[in-house]
């Protein structure tokens, strides 16, 4: 062992402590309080510390707008992330080879993932306007007459505007990772599979995607945990509306929690939702061979 | 992409190329222009039907107002809240990652644990926040929040900072012991400079993620320390939204985000991919 | 003490016998407040208001001219409507002492007292003798808007109303008069008085000039479709509960009356309506798109032009129709009181007398009169010598049909439903708002949403809120008198 490897006594601890400390502070102690909390029966009227077994938890399966809003969460979360990587790849190919001006299309392109989700959701708010907003206009001219869609009042428009802003601001985000992820793939190999006759899609099996997969996969989780706790971008456009119909999970707790005052309740859904994410993680981890 | 595999000519393929990459552009970054040009329109142009689409001249009055109001001073506050976070996460993550590389402490649990704390869920957390925050009287101070974002930026940092220090060869190190360093002269004068890409690199990224917060921003504040995303909210609805200072003040906020990030293009693909890709 | 006690005993008398005139040894409330205020010189009071334009009073006007007076900072903390009532509660819970004066909701006042987050303010009325100014507000919102198990905890401060606004001219038209007194042999109503009048007119208007104008809008949006809903639905016949088992009842016939007219409306009315709010609906009538429309009474003022070029208005479109507005109670004679807002202190608050002198101030005689004028106000006149005030009279030709029509509102009117956990009650109506607008049919909006109401009153306590309701309900604005 070679000194540099070697600690003095506790150094090692003291250049941990600070950051464990904080992330336990923010982390942990809220978990374990929520977990105490969920156990009784605290709302806007009563404070009622005494244990109440599992009241709030027993709620929670009789909850229909709880499983609804965990239905719109899966829904969002299922169309959104594979067509923010199909479209991702299909743009990364497009740039894949050199071009002169790529790197400015590139700095360009990727303008929707940096800005606030606020800031996004707050922009299609504005697009979708039905009379003030150009995207009514624009499909006006094509339409041949004027459109007065209402975008974020009707239940069969507000999914899809929801999704165009959600695909639109983190496409670029996957486009990005997977340019990366392609241009280090060797290029003898595919070029030898083309070669043999092998056609594009059989070459990206065998070969691209394997080598792009660790990349691809890391990218793919940190997007699907980012959607299942999707609140910015509905609170800028509907805020759950209309009705209840694209309340996501997040969206339903900061009602429970801050509209409503269920704090007992609210620590109950706060835990189903760690529970869930806690499964869901664990087995996405294993599923894409990512546990080293 | 279908046209790839086809042998065309290599001049119409480049030419298809472009038309694509130029449409591409117009889709994503028409909502930003629209937004951008919204913020120079006059009250008449913004309630203009149909829409349209550039101003008769640019005029700054939407953002006049803000400043006047006292309202741009939530950037500010975003600012203060967003640095202070970023300086600190990034002394503490730092040296966190350091131990993590070189003394292995912990081992691969502890790691995976800390990446583990990026994945939770804020929703989760909030709701305890705010009464630990109301219990300790910390609602509404830059403390507070400094304090909040500080932990939320670690895990990334320690994860970003783990990936650049293990690039950085233990020779330097070994030989600076040898010089008669202590521990944290090493730290200090030959592991931060040699990470110093990695470091700038990371914090523009950490900076930019709470510069962008809104959940906390929103429970957490009342006026003392409103950033610009809980500003802009407060256009919303009541009665009317504002259109205007909506766009003026989300164009406030986006800039520096701009700003920042084209300073760091060359580590922008590691930097959002949290370390996947090596750039 | 016991004088003190004696004077505001006199100044009820005075109130309500009518008699105006104050004692030669009667200080105006807002003189006494800033007398009393001086020993705070250097102080910062934390005032809740509305976000937006409700605050520029403050922001612009009432906080400076005080801070002037007194020395003291006037700190004024934006929340949006939407907001308000969680950040108070919040700020109760928190109980960091960051608010000291609110606005409130009159509707919300029955939750806040109940959570302990308002202060009682009969001591300091007494203590700094505004009984008597207190007792000059209009009788709807002094009777209503103020007090909770007969202790004060609020001063109302806004007269909402709403009131319908029509074009005199367009209405006037004698070749619109006449074809439809030949389509439906009646005389064209000027202004409708029933909402079957003001249905089949509006669709008149858009069928015979194809839109340009329309025959009228409203507000759609959830959140004032709310307040549309608890009017119209009572002007119907609808009562909210079964006063003997507090089951819900808007799923009754005029629930569903409400909602398919709604709907019937919508076809005539301007496209996308159903998104409209304050704003939309606003920028639609001052140019000239429809020809009748429901709102508060901000409109009338911008209507006829009145302080619509000082530049924090610079929002608001230009009118093109000053001096051709007509002014009127909404169809069925009892518009909603909606909303409101009532000055209140915060029980947390660390310095209350201080924030207390200002509402007293800010609430008297005097400054509100000021206050009520201010060309971006939505403050709304609320006292009986607002209506009456010879200056805001002259502010414009038709002001005194405007001033009428608001009093005439305010004495008719019928308040906001106000219960315990009243938000979560709205909630509910706001999102059956919602999902009309989403396609769903009435009646099963509306079973739903009685059976949500149902399920909330079970959870706070039958018998509580039976109480509750029972005294909401004696009140004088909780149903029409038919």
């Amino acid at each position: 062992m070679t000194a540099a490897l070697r600690p003095d006594r506790n150094f090692k601890y003291w250049l941990l402590a600070p950051a464990i400390f904080l992330m336990l502070l923010v982390g942990l102690f809220p978990l374990i309080y929520s977990l105490i909390v969920s156990f009784m029966r605290i709302d806007m009227m009563d404070v009622d510390t005494s244990f109440a077994g599992f009241y709030n938890y027993a709620n929670l399966f009789q909850d229909k707008r709880l499983w609804l809003s965990l239905a719109h969460t899966l829904l969002i979360t299922a169309i959104a992330l594979p067509l923010e990587l199909v479209l991702g790849l299909a743009m990364a190919y497009l740039f894949l080879e050199k071009m002169p001006g790529r790197q400015i299309f590139i700095s360009l392109l990727v303008l929707p993932t940096i800005i606030s989700p606020i800031v996004a959701g707050a922009t299609w708010r504005l697009m979708f306007d039905n009379r003030y907003g150009p995207i009514n206009q624009i499909l006006g001219w094509f339409w041949g007459e004027p459109v007065t869609a209402l975008w974020t009042i009707n239940p069969y428009l507000v999914y899809p505007a929801l999704l165009f802003c959600e695909v639109w601001q983190w496409t670029p985000f996957m486009f990005l990772i997977l340019l990366a992820a392609l241009s280090n793939v060797d290029k003898s190999q595919t070029e030898a599979a083309e070669l043999d006759g092998a056609g594009f899609f059989r070459t990206f099996r065998r070969i691209v995607l394997p080598a792009i997969w660790p990349v691809m996969a890391i990218a793919i989780l940190i997007r699907g945990l980012d959607l299942f706790r999707i609140f910015d971008i509905i609170w800028a456009l509907t805020q759950g509306g209309p009705g209840t119909m694209t309340e996501t999970i997040s969206v339903y707790a900061y009602n429970q929690g801050f509209k409503q005052f269920e704090t007992s309740y609210t620590a109950a859904i706060a835990f189903l939702v760690v529970l869930l994410l806690t499964v869901i993680v664990t087995w996405a981890i294993r599923r894409m061979g990512l546990a080293k | 992409m279908s046209g790839l595999p086809f042998h065309r000519r290599k001049g119409t393929r480049l030419a298809v190329r472009y038309v694509i990459a130029c449409l591409l552009v117009v889709i994503f970054c028409f909502p930003i222009y629209w937004l951008f040009i919204i913020s120079f329109k006059t009250p008449d142009e913004i309630f203009a039907f149909p829409p349209v689409w550039y101003p008769e001249s640019i005029q700054f009055d939407n953002y006049k107002v803000l400043f006047k109001d006292g309202d741009a001073v939530s950037v500010l506050n975003s600012l203060i809240l967003a640095s202070s976070s970023t300086l600190i996460a990034m002394v503490l993550g730092t040296i966190a990652a350091y131990s993590l590389v070189r003394f292995k402490t912990g081992g691969e649990n502890l790691a995976v644990w800390i990446i583990s704390q990026r994945m939770m869920p804020p929703v989760a957390i909030v709701f305890p926040v705010f009464l630990l925050y109301v219990f300790f009287g910390w609602v509404d101070t830059y403390f507070g929040l400094i304090l909040l974002y500080t932990a939320f930026a670690l895990p990334y940092v320690i994860w970003m900072m783990r990936g650049y220090i293990e690039d950085i060869p233990l020779e330097l190190e070994e030989s600076a012991l040898v010089d008669g360093c202590t521990r944290w002269e090493v730290l200090w004068k030959v592991v931060f400079p040699m990470a110093r890409s990695g470091l700038f690199a990371t914090a523009v990224f950490t900076f930019v993620f709470s510069w962008n917060e809104f959940l906390f921003a929103l429970v957490l504040t009342r006026t003392e320390v409103t950033t610009y995303t809980v500003q802009v909210t407060h256009y919303f609805g009541g009665q009317s939204n504002f259109w205007a200072k909506i766009a003026a003040m989300s164009v406030l906020g986006t800039i520096p985000v701009f700003i920042a990030v084209a300073t760091m293009q060359r580590y922008l693909v590691r930097g959002i991919s949290m370390g996947a890709v090596k750039g | 003490m016991v004088t003190r006690r004696d004077v505001g005993r006199m100044g009820f008398a005075a109130g309500f016998a009518g008699l105006f005139a104050r004692p030669a040894w009667a200080q105006a409330a807002a003189e006494t407040a800033v007398a009393a205020a001086q020993q705070y010189r250097g102080q910062t009071i934390n005032i809740v208001w509305e976000a937006g334009l409700q605050s520029l009073d403050p922001k612009n006007f009432s906080g400076p001219k005080w801070k002037e007076l007194t020395g003291i900072d006037v700190n004024v903390i934006e929340v949006p409507v939407a907001e308000m009532f969680t950040k108070i509660m919040q700020e109760y819970r928190a109980g960091t002492g960051a608010y000291d004066a609110l606005n409130v909701i009159p509707a919300w006042m029955p939750d806040l007292v109940n959570a302990g987050a308002l202060e009682v303010l009969d001591p300091y009325v007494e203590k700094f003798g505004y009984a008597e100014e207190l007792q000059m507000i209009a009788p709807t919102y002094r009777d209503n808007q103020m007090m909770v198990d007969g202790k004060i905890y609020g001063f109302p401060d806004d007269g909402d109303v709403f009131v319908l606004y029509y074009r005199k001219d367009i209405l006037g038209d004698p070749a619109l008069q006449a074809a439809y007194k030949e389509k439906f042999g009646t005389d064209l109503p000027v202004p409708p008085t029933t909402w079957a009048d003001f249905d089949q007119l509006g669709q008149f208007i858009t069928e015979t000039t194809g839109g340009k104008p329309y025959g009228a809008a409203f507000f759609r949006e959830p959140g004032y479709g709310n307040f549309m809903f608890q009017e119209r639905f009572r002007v119907e016949g609808g009562r909210f509960f079964d006063a003997d088992t507090m089951r819900a009842t808007i799923n009754t016939d005029a629930g569903v009356k409400v909602f398919t007219d709604w709907l019937a409306e919508n076809k005539w009315a301007p496209a996308g309506v159903e998104q409209w709010g304050f704003v939309e609906n606003l920028a639609a009538f001052l140019q000239g798109e429809t020809a009748m429309t429901i709102s508060w009474p901000p409109y009338g003022r911008w209507a006829a032009g009145y302080g619509t070029d000082e530049e924090v208005m610079s929002w608001v479109p230009k009118s093109t129709i000053a001096g051709k507005v007509g002014y009127a109670l909404t169809p069925g004679g009892h518009p909603e009181l909606a909303a409101g807002f009532a000055l209140s202190v915060a029980s947390s608050s660390k310095n209350k007398e201080a924030a207390y002198l200002f509402i007293q101030w800010l609430n008297s005689e005097s400054v509100s009169l000021e206050r009520v004028q201010l060309p971006y106000a939505l403050r709304d006149p609320f006292r009986t010598s607002h209506f009456t005030s010879p200056e805001y009279l002259a502010k414009w030709p038709d002001a005194k049909d405007y001033l009428a029509a608001l009093q005439a509102g305010a004495n008719s009117g019928l308040l906001d439903l106000s219960l315990l956990q009243t938000d979560k009650y709205e909630e509910v109506l706001r999102q059956s708002v919602s999902r009309l607008w989403a396609g769903e049919d009435p009646k099963a909006i509306l079973d739903d949403a009685a059976s949500q109401w149902d399920a909330i009153t079970d959870k706070i306590g039958v018998d509580a809120q039976k109480a509750v309701y029972a005294s909401w309900s004696a009140k004088s604005g909780a149903y029409p008198k038919m």
